[in-house]
């Protein structure tokens, strides 16, 4: 699957915004992703190896809640990475 | 009796427009204003994020200019602050004053809402109380009940509905990292260089049809108003749509920031702008 990464998170990944993911689940993915971009494993994980609530993740455009993060995903299916609001 | 912070800063350049004080200047200064106020009489602004993961996200902001001050009025600028925690703790609130040498200060009024940060890197919060232990940095009179509400739904409305449509525009930008600030999400005064960006292209393209949208040029900004929805980031991209009204015997610019990816213009911000307005404007 592709994963899209923007804005805030863009630091973690080397800056690459499209980045190609094998894996059967959305978040197998972003466990993968986390090993190959190491930086992105504290934004995107808590100490407890769940998905942080402040990291939205949607699948070919679907907001997806914590508990559907083992939905399968195929090759032509495209995963984004949105940060909903930081603050300083 | 809620506690004063008062200084001053030596004046540069930057600070100014051929008319009056930069908006966005004035903006930044009451920014670190705040932080100051917080800073000497509560708690600093690095110590609420680093330790105890409280951050700031911009709401609402007022701006209502003052008797224009020039470069060549003064050596040096008199801010004084105030600040306050309202709604229960759901918002912190300041009123920044910015004065030259004589005359009335320009005021900004900033409302933000603070965040429960999520502890990690890219300082991602959700919004939530302040927490018992900085609450009880601030006076009993710095605590007010009632949250702060924005003027600009009511306003947009008085506008779109009493005022005289004169011309839109459309302006693109990305967002970039100078425009930023350190979690690489738009430090919230930029809003208003957009705005005056869309305000300015609108001008530039309509002005000879529509020669009253020179005013905004000939005169400084009024009253600013600000609302912020939904940040931008780092290489985002959005779309100011600027339309220009004839309203209550001035000019005033409607100007919605947007965020413009493949799902169409998904509104972030919105600022309105006032220029020459019929009466002195009072808080709201």
């Amino acid at each position: 699957m592709m994963v899209r990464v923007s804005g805030a998170l863009l630091r973690f990944t080397d800056y690459q915004r499209a980045i190609r993911v094998d894996a059967p689940t959305v978040e197998a993915a972003l466990v993968k992703l986390a090993g190959e971009y190491q930086p992105l494993r504290k934004v995107l994980f808590d100490r407890e190896g769940r998905v942080r609530a402040t990291q939205k993740v949607f699948l070919n455009g679907e907001p997806l809640e914590p508990d559907q993060l083992a939905s399968s995903a195929g090759e032509a299916d495209c995963v984004e990475l949105l940060l909903a609001i930081s603050g300083g | 009796m809620p506690r004063c912070l008062a200084y001053d800063v030596p004046v540069d350049t930057g600070f100014f427009t051929p008319l009056h004080l930069q908006p966005t200047a004035v903006c930044r200064l009451a920014f670190n204003a705040a932080g100051r106020w917080l800073s000497r009489h509560a708690i600093s602004h690095r110590s609420l994020v680093a330790e105890h993961r409280t951050g700031f996200v911009l709401w609402s902001v007022q701006l209502v200019s003052g008797d224009p001050v020039g470069f060549f009025d003064g050596d040096r600028l008199d801010v004084r602050v105030t600040g306050r925690v309202r709604g229960g703790g759901t918002q912190v609130e300041c009123d920044v004053e910015v004065r030259g040498p004589v005359g009335r200060a320009t005021r900004v009024r900033a409302c933000c809402v603070p965040l429960r940060l999520d502890g990690g890197p890219a300082l991602s919060g959700t919004p939530a109380r302040l927490g018992p232990e900085v609450m009880s940095a601030f006076l009993a009179d710095e605590i007010e009940a009632l949250p702060h509400r924005s003027p600009l739904p009511g306003l947009r409305t008085a506008i779109a509905s009493g005022g005289a449509a004169l011309a839109r525009g459309r302006t693109p930008f990305v967002i970039h990292r100078h425009q930023c600030e350190v979690a690489d999400q738009w430090f919230w005064p930029e809003a208003v260089s957009l705005a005056a960006g869309g305000r300015e292209d609108l001008v530039r393209a309509e002005a000879g049809r529509v020669p009253r949208l020179l005013a905004a040029m000939r005169t400084p900004v009024g009253r600013l108003d600000l609302l912020f929805s939904r940040p931008f980031f780092l290489f985002d991209e959005g779309a100011v749509l600027s339309t220009a009204h004839e309203w209550e015997g001035g000019l005033a610019f409607v100007h919605e920031l947007v965020g413009t990816g493949a799902g169409g213009d998904e509104p972030r911000a919105l600022a309105i702008e006032q220029f020459d307005p019929a009466q002195e404007p009072a808080w709201r």
